[in-house]
């Protein structure tokens, strides 16, 4: 939910129930002070019917007493104090019942008790209250009116320079060249945010630039001395009088450089994804690219035998060439590496996923650490690093990536 | 051919110049930028080694140096950096191809002669080695004018195999060159084995002599009388 309709919503909660209670507030008062003025006027002709009686030694007429409606019941009772009690009145005009207020006392005549009863319409107080529960509702729905004009109108106006910076932070992106700039605005807040995201940007920006800068470097400074190793064991094998157990050793360099040379290049790439550094993307068509790696790895197909289908559906990827070419490459070295001769390598590419399934090992790989820096099969001689590619290539694209093993085939699912 | 090393790492210097001095090449080196300029202002190469990172400032003023001076030798540049945009960089500033550290001297020798051949002989698309004769343009080899039935993997393993005549070419060379280092199948090069031998039987099959020499265990030799 917006700040915006946060806001209104409290307001709007809050002004409901001040209007509410100080509705029933109103309504309660009302009916107190109504209730007593009618007990006053019905005490006052209580008053006038036992002068009367005093005066005049006789009951008076029932009509005499204007609206209110007299009663007189002889009772034995000789003990009655004055009591008020709400009743039903009936109007003699318009011949309906009305709620009505009505007072009960005892007089005496000539000896004799009489127990009055005079009831009084309330008709006049109900209206009254009403009539102020109709203003108070009114008041509520005008209040009501200008709180959330104000504040779509005014809040959102006073909160523009804010979604403008967070329109320009999500639209940040660390490796352009220009860096975060917002313009000058009335609220200080809004300009210290400003400020402080500029700062952070340019620190950021700062960081990224020298861990490039770190990449490249390291990158040198281990490849220099390997391509030395490289350079002069080419040389060296170039001494015809080696024997056949020197150049076993000069094999085994070979493959230590070769696998530190790739080792090296596998973290500098893995770092590389990690900082987003690799981002020439282009739209690719994935079909094509896994049938160029078939025709690519076909040597090794063959060498192996293995037997391999394509279920290829023609589907476009917005990527880096270079990084899906390495994704694709470990996810076929891994297929045919850990396959066994005459195994099967089934690749299906639909819409929204792509599968690797192969013949391999009749155990399911380990699923928790498989995608884990430096997990390797313990006859693997790879780098242990080609699963964390793939898996941090699919986390860069937001890519899913599964494990699982199933009737003999280790699958491999990738969904877009 | 006359080349110009210029890399200021002293061991890989060395080993390149030894690699490249047989086979009638003059090597000259040097390890600092300076040095290159002062070397390029008084004489002409033919092919130039470039290594990037040097420790007097990055190898792509030598690239702007000779397009000031508006000079033709073919540069290949040689950088420990497998970064995209140098690459792009280089081959912009006019180099003429981009290897990366480490790299195996039968590579960097088969992509020097590649280049220097593309800009010497521009008209000239044949290559040929005694008997055998290659079409660079229409990819075709002929041995004694018969037509020869290669493979693309074949033909260039040939074409790499002559670059380096003479010398031992290990297995690991072959392979990256053939597959490319990225395809991580290191721990087993014997299906290269297959490959040579085809090639070396399709050779025989029409009459060449037999250059193709295994080396024990570590590779394979195109011999070169």
């Amino acid at each position: 939910m917006k700040l915006s309709a946060h806001y209104s919503k409290a307001s709007i909660i809050i002004t409901i129930s001040v209007l509410v209670a100080g509705g029933i507030i109103y309504f309660f008062t009302i009916n107190k002070l109504g209730r007593t003025q009618l007990d006053r006027d019905l005490a006052e002709e209580f008053e006038e019917v036992v002068n009367y009686v005093n005066l005049n030694g006789k009951l008076p007429n029932q009509v005499e007493f204007d609206e209110d409606q007299t009663v007189f019941i002889k009772t034995k009772d000789t003990n009655l104090p004055l009591r008020f009690f709400d009743t039903v009145y009936n109007n003699p005009k318009e011949k309906k019942p009305e709620p009505g207020r009505a007072v009960a006392g005892l007089i005496m005549l000539k000896g004799e008790h009489y127990k009055v009863i005079i009831t009084e319409s309330r008709e006049g107080t109900e209206y009254l209250i009403q009539l102020i529960g109709i203003i108070t509702l009114i008041l509520t729905v005008c209040l009501l009116l200008v709180l959330l004009i104000t504040n779509r109108y005014i809040l959102n106006g006073l909160w523009k320079p804010f979604y403008d910076t967070l329109n320009k932070l999500k639209a940040f992106n660390i490796s352009d060249s220009q860096g975060f700039s917002a313009n000058q605005n009335k609220v200080d807040e809004f300009n210290e945010l400003n400020e402080v995201v500029q700062t952070m940007s340019k620190r950021i920006k700062n960081d990224y630039r020298h861990l490039k800068q770190f990449t490249e470097n390291a990158s040198h400074e281990m490849m220099t001395p390997l391509a030395v190793i490289t350079s002069k064991l080419d040389t060296l094998i170039q001494d015809e009088s080696l024997k056949p157990e020197q150049l076993d050793q000069i094999n085994d360099i070979y493959s230590a450089a070769g696998k530190l040379s790739r080792l090296n290049q596998s973290l500098l790439l893995l770092l590389k994804i990690e900082n987003n550094l690799v981002d020439d993307s282009e739209l690719l068509s994935l079909d094509e690219l896994i049938n160029q790696k078939v025709r690519q790895f076909h040597e090794l197909i063959v060498d192996k035998n293995l037997q391999v289908n394509g279920f290829l559906d023609n589907k476009q990827i917005t990527a880096s060439k270079y990084l899906v070419d390495i994704l694709l490459n470990n996810l076929f070295s891994n297929a045919i590496r850990h396959n066994y001769n005459y195994g099967s390598l089934m690749i299906t590419l639909t819409n929204d996923k792509l599968i690797f399934q192969n013949t391999g090992p009749e155990k399911p790989l380990d699923v928790d650490n498989l995608f884990g820096r430096f997990q390797k099969g313990q006859k693997s001689e790879g780098t242990g690093l080609g699963l964390t590619i793939v898996k941090n290539i699919c986390n860069l694209y937001h890519w899913d990536i599964d494990y699982s093993f199933e009737k003999g085939m280790h699958i491999f699912e990738i969904r877009f | 051919m006359k080349l110009l090393i210029i890399e200021d790492e002293k061991g890989l210097r060395d080993n390149i110049t030894v690699y490249f001095n047989e086979d009638g090449n003059i090597c000259e080196s040097c390890d600092c930028l300076a040095c290159a300029i002062d070397k390029l202002s008084n004489y002409d190469y033919d092919c130039i080694l470039l290594d990037i990172g040097l420790h007097d400032g990055e190898g792509f003023a030598v690239l702007d140096f000779l397009k000031e001076q508006q000079k033709n030798e073919t540069v290949l540049i040689i950088s420990a950096r497998n970064s995209l945009d140098d690459k792009l960089k280089g081959l912009n500033l006019g180099a003429d191809d981009y290897l990366t550290k480490p790299f195996h001297l039968a590579e960097l020798k088969a992509r020097v002669v590649a280049i220097y051949r593309r800009k010497a002989f521009n008209t000239n698309s044949k290559l040929v080695f005694n008997e055998v004769s290659i079409d660079l343009l229409g990819r075709t080899v002929e041995v004694n004018n018969t037509p020869v039935i290669l493979t693309r993997k074949e033909y260039d393993m040939l074409l790499y195999f002559i670059a380096n005549k003479g010398k031992v070419i290990s297995k690991n060379a072959i392979a990256e060159h053939l597959w490319g280092d990225e395809m991580d199948m290191h721990d087993n090069f014997d299906f290269i084995y297959t490959h040579v031998k085809n090639l070396r039987r399709k050779l025989l099959d029409a009459k060449s002599k037999d250059y193709l020499k295994s080396v024990y265990g570590i590779g394979y030799k195109f011999m070169a009388e």
